[in-house]
């Protein structure tokens, strides 16, 4: 706890908060100014829009912390505010409140329309309104309310508002037609240097579940990555979450632990190793059930190491995997195969370090410094958003 | 949903930031505009013990012209290049593409830094700043060191930043006046993360010719043969299907509906671009 002093219409509030409270919260419930509304809190619906420094702002991802020393107004502060006046009588007038629950945010955003945009017609309105959602679908009327407002001022313009608009720097964009293209011969290095991220190749349907392929690169002598590469617990030891419990010749039992945030999954099961030394190509065969979501995964991790010169060699990855439950919600192909990709590159630095630093006789491989976690946190984020966009 | 309990401090110049991160790189969290911050700290996506807003760090809120190059802040705000606060981005690809990003009410905080910093495959700055060729001016307690934007992003909300770095700012080209370019993306609704989107731009002064595209798996892709016929050809070069010849390689694993989406974001962005349609 600590004091957080905002100044909130015109008052200064001075109360003891978290630093964790956003400023939603922190006028809602320290400065019990309850006209704010929070719904979503994450940004996406626009309810507790209020103003900081006069710009409209949503509350609940701006943390109160960051608005020390800033002014915020709520929808009981607008009193003396003239376009807040217009806007007030416009909305009842063209019954844009129905419930109620969005007119504070939309209120914050209407002011911001017709302080900024004079001019504004009714689709520019709307592409301004599309942050803020109307539970009760009042965009007719919200829209009818804005555009009165903004017609009655260019019809007779008041002073109060053009002072205020007066003092909005901005310099607009007015018109972004081009001129005419001339061809030319593009500088062919330029346009081709990245390789950031490789090629989707090879992903697909296969019979059993998703394919995705990989590989690295071992600056190793083949040999010695291969007799590497078939010893499980060292194997294991690199692949990021992955513990081995026990181990019976070519099958191992174990787990391999993802972790997002309030999800966690931890794959408990068996896999078994297939060799082909003349070739060295070598198949693990895995199968796991994670209790806490019970989601199953199975996957076949196959892979090939391929001389590369005297020195070096190159191992081929391809996994395939077929994932059930829960769980299997949130693979959104791409992602997974993102984040697959990675893993293998991950995978492949840590075979490297390995291979250069071998562990002392009797020693203990440590397991894999990876983190999943941000990985998948990413990943989890993304498919939040995806969820969001449908509703 | 609430945020799991943290610290909040304000930074006020580069050496502090420079410090904290040296101290625990691991438990402190950069602070920009929280626009994608704040929700995942709410959601309990990401737990810091530390958040560190550098968002009020004068040297971060500057913007300057040094030989062609726009140089700016890590904390500019999108509405403040929107608005064309800086003289040295009016008129510029980026005041344009400022304008669509989210809504007004998160483009009064969202910053360029931060928004480069997170990495989303949709990001509009993402897929700007390669277009452009961006350079991302990266700090560390080693240093600084640019990095073009093209490698910086290196895959789904990931970079080459290392623990301990931030950007402090980002390099883009002048406005010229003989580049020409476009953007283009494609949202379910307005102010959304693009489905689908397209950047594109040509300069015959640096012989720069670069169309990207973005909402990918990971970072956003070129297409360089195709920039490479369109700067030699104009528009004769987007007769047939070149565009979605062009995809191909890149989009085969998708389905036809999102090939169709692609492929009409690059043919919009490159009309624009070819001055055929605003
Ligand atoms: C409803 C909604 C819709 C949106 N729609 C879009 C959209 O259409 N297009 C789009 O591009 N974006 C969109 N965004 C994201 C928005 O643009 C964010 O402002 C931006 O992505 C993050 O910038 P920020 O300054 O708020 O960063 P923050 O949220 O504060 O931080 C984001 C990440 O960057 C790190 N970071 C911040 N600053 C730095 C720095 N200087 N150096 C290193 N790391 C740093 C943080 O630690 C964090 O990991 C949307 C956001 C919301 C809430
Ligand atoms: S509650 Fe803040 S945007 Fe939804
Ligand atoms: S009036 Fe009910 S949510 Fe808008």
């Amino acid at each position: 706890m600590a004091e957080i002093s905002i100044q909130i219409n015109g008052r200064k509030q001075s109360h003891q908060a978290e630093a964790r409270t956003h400023l939603g919260d922190f006028i809602r419930e320290k400065s019990r100014l309850t006209g704010t509304n929070l719904s979503c809190e994450h940004g996406v619906c626009g309810a507790c829009t209020v103003l900081v420094d006069g710009r409209p702002v949503r509350s609940c991802i701006t943390f109160a912390g960051a608005c020390e020393g800033h002014e915020v107004r709520t929808v009981e502060g607008y009193d003396d505010d003239p376009i807040m006046l217009r806007l007030r009588s416009a909305f009842s007038e063209h019954h844009a409140l129905q419930c109620g629950f969005c007119t504070p945010g939309m209120l914050a955003t209407s002011r911001d329309i017709v302080l900024r945009l004079p001019e504004a017609d009714e689709a520019r309105v709307r592409i301004e309104l599309s942050g803020n959602i109307c539970r009760c679908t009042g965009y007719q009327g919200i829209t009818a309310a804005i555009l009165s407002v903004l017609q009655a001022l260019r019809e007779q313009p008041d002073d109060q508002v053009q002072a205020l608009r007066a003092a909005v720097v901005q310099h607009v964009q007015q018109d972004w037609t081009q001129g005419g293209f001339v061809t030319f011969e593009a500088d062919q290095e330029e346009v081709s240097t990245v390789e950031s991220v490789a090629a989707d190749a090879g992903s697909g349907e296969k019979g059993k579940g998703q394919a995705i392929q990989g590989g690295f690169d071992a600056g190793f002598p083949a040999a010695q990555v291969w007799a590497f590469m078939t010893d499980l617990p060292q194997v294991a030891a690199c692949l990021p979450g992955a513990v081995i419990e026990s181990q019976e010749g070519a099958s191992v039992q174990g787990k391999i632990a993802i972790k997002f945030g309030p999800m966690s999954a931890a794959f408990k099961g068996h896999a078994t190793l297939e060799r082909d030394e003349a070739h060295r190509t070598a198949v693990l065969r895995g199968e796991g059930v994670d209790s806490l979501s019970q989601s199953r995964a199975r996957g076949d991790v196959q892979y090939q190491v391929t001389a590369q010169g005297e020195t070096g060699s190159r191992v081929s990855v391809e996994l395939v995997y077929a994932l059930q439950g829960p769980l299997a919600q949130f693979s959104r192909s791409g992602l997974v195969q993102d984040f697959v990709r990675r893993m293998i590159a991950e995978f492949g630095k840590n075979v490297n370090l390995r291979l250069e630093k071998p562990l002392a006789q009797g020693e203990q491989p440590a397991v894999a410094q990876f983190n999943p976690v941000r990985m998948f946190f990413s990943i989890l984020w993304d498919r939040f958003k995806g969820f969001f966009r449908r509703s | 949903m609430k945020a799991a309990k943290f610290d909040y401090e304000r930074a006020v110049s580069l050496q502090q930031i420079q410090d904290a991160l040296a101290g625990e790189p691991g438990g402190v969290r950069l602070m920009g505009g929280s626009q994608s911050l704040g929700p995942m700290l709410n959601l309990r996506l990401v737990r810091p013990e530390r958040v560190l807003d550098v968002s009020a760090v004068p040297e971060l809120q500057q913007v300057s012209t040094v030989n062609a190059q726009v140089r700016i802040g890590a904390a500019v705000t999108h509405a403040q290049i929107e608005d064309g606060l800086h003289e040295a981005l009016r008129g510029h690809m980026m005041q344009k593409v400022a304008g669509r990003i989210a809504y007004r009410g998160v483009r009064n905080r969202g910053t360029l830094g931060g928004s480069l910093a997170h990495a989303d495959p949709a990001a509009d700055w993402v897929l700007t700043c390669v277009a452009l060729g961006a350079r991302v001016n990266v700090r560390g307690s080693g240093g600084t060191r640019s990095v073009p934007m093209a490698d910086f992003m290196v895959a789904a909300y990931t970079t080459v930043l290392e623990a301990g770095e931030f950007i402090e700012s980002v390099d883009v080209p002048a406005v010229s006046a003989t580049a020409r370019w476009g953007y283009y993306k494609f949202t379910r609704k307005v102010g959304e993360f693009a489905d689908a989107s397209c950047a594109c731009y040509f300069d015959p002064a640096t012989r720069t010719a670069r169309v990207v595209i973005g909402a990918m798996d990971g970072a956003p892709r070129f297409l360089p043969e195709l920039a490479a016929k369109v700067a030699a050809h104009g528009a004769a070069a987007l007769a047939g299907d070149t565009i979605a010849a062009a995809l191909q390689p890149i989009l085969a694993q998708r389905d036809p509906a999102h090939q169709e989406l692609f492929r009409t974001v690059v043919e919009r962005s490159l009309q624009q671009a070819l001055g055929l349609k605003g």
